[in-house]
């Protein structure tokens, strides 16, 4: 789902990388602590899972296969900014380890799929929950995932807005082209599998 | 094995230098200068240049024909090539150089001045490679209890399972860890 170096020129890239550095030292220091010793192995497991939760593939009819995000997960077991921080770790893994996604576009990214994200996820379980923590779970999710793949095209969007020689793509072609299958398939089984996760989370830890 | 300060310096560079490509559009100069960081980067290239194919062609290429679809289809008419091979081979040549530079970078050398982010990178890799372990074992032993192939159903019912796991042995992790480094005088 994230956008690749290049697509992206630095008259969006720069501003987002700078907006979202001070995010990242508030949202670490405000859930991992000051003290390194206790953040750090938190925050490095934490990203790990995220990770690793978006390596497992679920097939899809087709003969295809997508990958869960995992962040409305992260957001709704612990808090949207732990997950706007792990999210970010796992995009600059991927950037510099892994060869995947980019250094350039890492603050839209960030903020496309661990913030926006994370925070719908948890704003509409909260506004659910009390109705059904199931449905609660459902909807966040979904939603959740719509809005990442919804702002990921805005940010393509407003690249084409801003110059169609450096991003040809209209917003309407690569709207279309994020929400159908985030709208029928990955939102579907991101919120399956939260579902199905967190039950098996508050079993193991009820208190959790 | 690059120098500490030697692999900073590149690190830095090669910031500044994605930063600066991505500003890029006329395809010449991009075509230019890829041929140019292809001559610069020759070692080791084919794997590169195989990473770049499977990381960079498929989304192009997917873009570009969707969109001469939709815009032939509203105008009538093939649009202008020249943005969309610009847009290939700026992503093209970031892809390139990044992964270049990073196949000679000694990258916990180089961030070497940033002790605690290459701290946070080594707890994260390691985290990365035991609970990958655990993930697909687990994965490898939810196929071999089926007497069929798994579907999307038990996949996500596996996953599910799998991630509950994980977060418990994570947070014991990240609680051995922190003791770990305590006792050491972090």
């Amino acid at each position: 789902m994230h956008i690749p170096d290049g697509f992206l020129s630095p008259a969006i890239t720069v501003p987002a990388t700078v907006a979202t550095v001070p995010l990242w030292i508030y949202s670490a220091r405000r859930h991992f602590g000051p003290n390194q010793v206790e953040s750090l192995p938190a925050i490095g497991t934490l990203t790990a899972l995220a990770f690793v939760i978006q390596t497992i593939m679920i097939p899809v009819p087709g003969g295809t296969s997508t990958h869960l995000l995992g962040v409305p997960l992260l957001a709704l077991q612990f808090h949207p900014l732990v997950a706007f921080v792990c999210e970010s770790l796992v995009l600059l893994v991927q950037a510099l380890f892994f060869g995947a996604g980019g250094i350039t576009v890492l603050g839209v990214n960030s903020l496309c799929m661990g913030l926006f994200g994370s925070l719908t996820a948890w704003l509409v379980y909260r506004i659910l929950r009390r109705a059904s923590e199931r449905l609660a779970v459902i909807v966040a999710s979904y939603l959740a995932m719509q809005v990442s793949a919804g702002t990921v095209a805005l940010a393509l969007g407003l690249q084409h807005w801003l110059s169609p020689d450096h991003f040809p793509t209209p917003f309407a072609v690569t709207f279309t082209a994020m929400m159908i299958p985030s709208l029928t398939v990955a939102g579907v089984l991101e919120a399956a599998y939260s579902v199905v996760a967190l039950s098996l989370l508050r079993r193991v830890r009820p208190h959790g | 094995m690059a120098r500490p300060r030697g692999g900073r310096a590149l690190l830095l560079g090669w910031l500044v230098a994605i930063f600066a490509l991505s500003a890029l559009r006329d395809p010449a100069l991009l075509a230019g200068l890829l041929v140019v960081a292809a001559l610069v980067f020759v070692r080791g290239s084919l794997s590169v240049w195989r990473k770049v194919l499977i990381a960079v062609v498929p989304i192009t290429l997917g873009l570009t024909l969707s969109s001469f679809l939709w815009l032939r289809l509203r105008d009538g008419r093939a649009p202008n090539f020249v943005p969309f091979l610009g847009l290939g081979l700026r992503a093209t040549l970031i892809a390139f150089v990044s992964l270049s530079v990073l196949a000679r970078l000694d990258l916990f050398r180089a961030l070497a001045a940033w002790p605690t982010l290459t701290r946070l990178l080594v707890i994260t890799l390691a985290q990365i490679h035991a609970l990958r372990r655990i993930a697909l074992e687990s994965l490898l032993g939810l196929r071999s209890r089926l007497p069929r192939k798994p579907r999307t159903r038990d996949v996500v019912r596996g996953a599910g399972g799998i991630t509950a796991s994980l977060f418990t042995l994570g947070q014991r992790n990240a609680r051995d860890l922190t003791d770990a480094m305590r006792s050491r005088g972090f």
